[in-house]
């Protein structure tokens, strides 16, 4: 089965994953295979309108698409529904079930677009349609290479201080977005047949391997009484930015994990920082951002070269 | 039994007055923060309510697809929401017309009832030109036109799921006409004329006795004046300030119509939604010579 670098994990699957990076060959830390899932979770001590849990186990239904059954962490069994394209399982595979099964496995898991800024990985986070894919774009197109386009796993504890393991995937954009950053050329194939929203080819490919975190920014729209800018919110505020931008946070309340992301908000702190990046949802204003967080990395690196 | 009641509305109609008001019913020191009003509602089109329920990346899914799971995530809202002794409703605000999904059942499922507010179409249609930026007979076009929605563009994500609002009379017929749910029309115009009364009947209704002492807190919390003037020094947070001197809360007053619009448009609103407008007691232009009356409880 082909081999996939994800999030610092090697993935063995039957199912093709477009725009997720090769992996060498050798022992598969998680297992993504076709393979019968009851509709029913026995014994759930906890449950959803579309999943239900219980220690090691997650059932995951996308109605139409696909049931999944997440195990210990380390495997995810799917069985389609009929009629479901193979690409739509795909997506959400990587979309819905691959996230939940990294928190199954017990690892911190951000929601986060990322770029590689001085050697470093600069994180972007924020929930879904807060414009993490777009201002990752918008920084590839200027030079920066692409690190990570929906999440990042985090580790805390090694010599180098925070480390991200990125998921390495290529960016997925709306048609909209592709064109307002003239990437028309560079479009690939539709994430799902359905949607005009489609993978991005970044001139410099993406980078899988670790790297040292950088600064963390958490996207927020510029809305009345925050004006645009970059600010640090005081400790409290940043753990709790930091925990409520876990992949899925209902999930980490529910496996009694908040406290890593205390752990790794800490940690952030003590390293570049978390920060939020407010601005206006407007294409118009995207070099104006893109300055603004130029401006803030090259305070930080003169800030770390006196030091 | 669950606490979820929707605050229904055609845009412009008084929701986020409505909102305000209950808000304010327990402010305990001085008029609540219009860019912090600690109520628990949020609106049904939420896309992060929705994912963080289902777990799914909603822009992942088609309109469709998500519409086909809207109910699902109501009904869990509604199960993590028993209503308790005094607590109150958690009213959630929701402006989708009463629509039934792919699968043909109702898309807002789940609530114990509904506050459906409307207001007279001659006075949205200018509100809702300012909101959008667009000229009033753009307004009007739009609530004339049974495909009207919010965040339907499929090009890229917008901020909230789609929300399918049908013309001005089909959305008020949606709420009125189904009978999955008691709905409490209230009328922006009672709203304005009776605070007091209409506020604490609607609440009634929604399971919250409401002091007299605590309605006139609120409405004189929740005044125009007060919501305008604090606009204007901080800005409102659902409100895009786009530096062009537009501002969400505008007028907030009845009859406004009369100096707003041409005459051709106010006929533009009466062709389309006379039998609408007679049933909710608004008078036509040409047979206008009082106010309209207070009314009281349920159109059926």
């Amino acid at each position: 089965m082909p081999l996939y670098r994800i999030a610092g994990l090697s993935v063995s699957t039957d199912l093709e994953l477009p725009g997720f990076p090769a992996g060498p060959a050798g022992p598969a830390d998680i297992v993504i295979a076709r393979a019968p899932v009851a509709g029913a979770l026995e014994d759930a001590d906890s449950s959803g309108p579309t999943w239900a849990m219980k220690p090691g186990r997650f059932l995951l239904a996308v109605p139409g698409i696909a049931r999944y059954l997440l195990r210990d962490g380390a495997a995810i069994d799917y069985q389609p529904e009929p009629d479901a394209d193979p690409g739509d399982v795909a997506a959400f595979t990587m979309g819905a079930a691959f996230g939940v099964l990294l928190h199954q496995r017990g690892l911190v898991v951000l929601h986060a677009s990322s770029v590689c800024v001085n050697g470093k990985a600069a994180l972007f986070l924020g929930p879904s349609g807060a414009g993490k894919s777009t201002l990752a774009a918008a920084l590839v197109r200027r030079g920066y290479p692409l690190v990570a386009d929906d999440f990042c796993v985090l580790s805390i504890g090694g010599a180098g201080g925070p480390q991200v393991h990125p998921d390495g995937a290529l960016p997925k954009l709306w048609l909209e977005a592709i064109e307002q950053l003239e990437l028309t050329d560079r479009r690939l194939r539709a994430v799902r047949g359905r949607l005009s929203k489609f993978y991005v080819q970044p001139p410099q490919g993406t980078v899988s391997a670790p790297m040292p975190m950088g600064p963390a920014y958490v996207l927020r729209e510029a809305r009345a009484p925050n004006g645009p800018g970059i600010e640090r919110p005081n400790i409290v505020d940043a753990a709790h930015l930091v925990r409520s931008n876990a992949y899925r946070p209902g999930v980490v309340r529910k496996m009694d994990q908040q406290a890593l992301y205390f752990l790794v908000a800490a940690a952030l702190g003590n390293a570049d920082g978390v920060f939020h990046l407010t601005r206006e949802l407007d294409f118009a204003a995207m070099d104006d951002v893109i300055d603004g967080l130029e401006a803030h990395w090259s305070v930080a690196k003169a800030l770390e070269t006196a030091s | 039994m669950s606490s979820l009641v929707w605050l229904a509305s055609y845009p412009k109609s008084g929701n986020t007055w409505f909102r305000l008001l209950a808000a304010n019913l327990s402010a305990a020191e001085g008029p609540v923060d219009i860019n912090d009003v600690p109520d628990r509602g949020g609106i049904a089109s939420s896309r992060g309510e929705f994912e963080a329920m289902t777990l799914i990346e909603s822009g992942l899914l088609t309109h469709e697809e998500a519409d086909a799971l809207r109910p699902r995530v109501y009904e869990a809202l509604a199960r993590a929401e028993p209503a308790e002794d005094g607590a109150g409703p958690r009213l959630v605000k929701a402006h989708d017309a009463y629509v039934t999904t792919p699968a043909g059942e109702p898309l807002l499922g789940g609530a114990r009832a509904a506050i459906l507010i409307v207001r007279d179409p001659r006075d949205v249609a200018p509100s809702l030109a300012n909101h959008r930026r667009c000229s009033v007979d753009e307004a009007i076009d739009f609530m004339n036109s049974p495909k009207a929605s919010f965040a339907s563009t499929r090009r890229a994500q917008p901020q909230q799921l789609r929300q399918r609002l049908l013309d001005w009379s089909c959305h008020a017929a949606s709420w009125l006409d189904q009978t999955d749910i008691p709905v409490r029309l209230v009328r922006y115009e009672d709203l304005t004329a009776a605070p007091v009364e209409t506020l604490r009947g609607a609440m009634a209704f929604a399971g919250l006795a409401v002091s007299s002492g605590q309605a006139e807190q609120a409405v004189a919390y929740a005044a125009f004046d007060h919501l305008r003037s604090q606009e204007e020094a901080r800005g409102f947070a659902e409100w895009r300030d786009k530096g062009d001197g537009r501002r969400f809360f505008r007028r907030g007053e009845s009859g406004g119509w009369r100096r707003e619009l041409t005459c051709e448009q106010v006929g533009r609103i009466e062709a389309a939604h006379r039998p609408m407008m007679q049933r909710l007691g608004y008078r036509m232009q040409d047979e206008e010579s009082s106010v309209p009356q207070m009314t009281e409880g349920v159109f059926r």
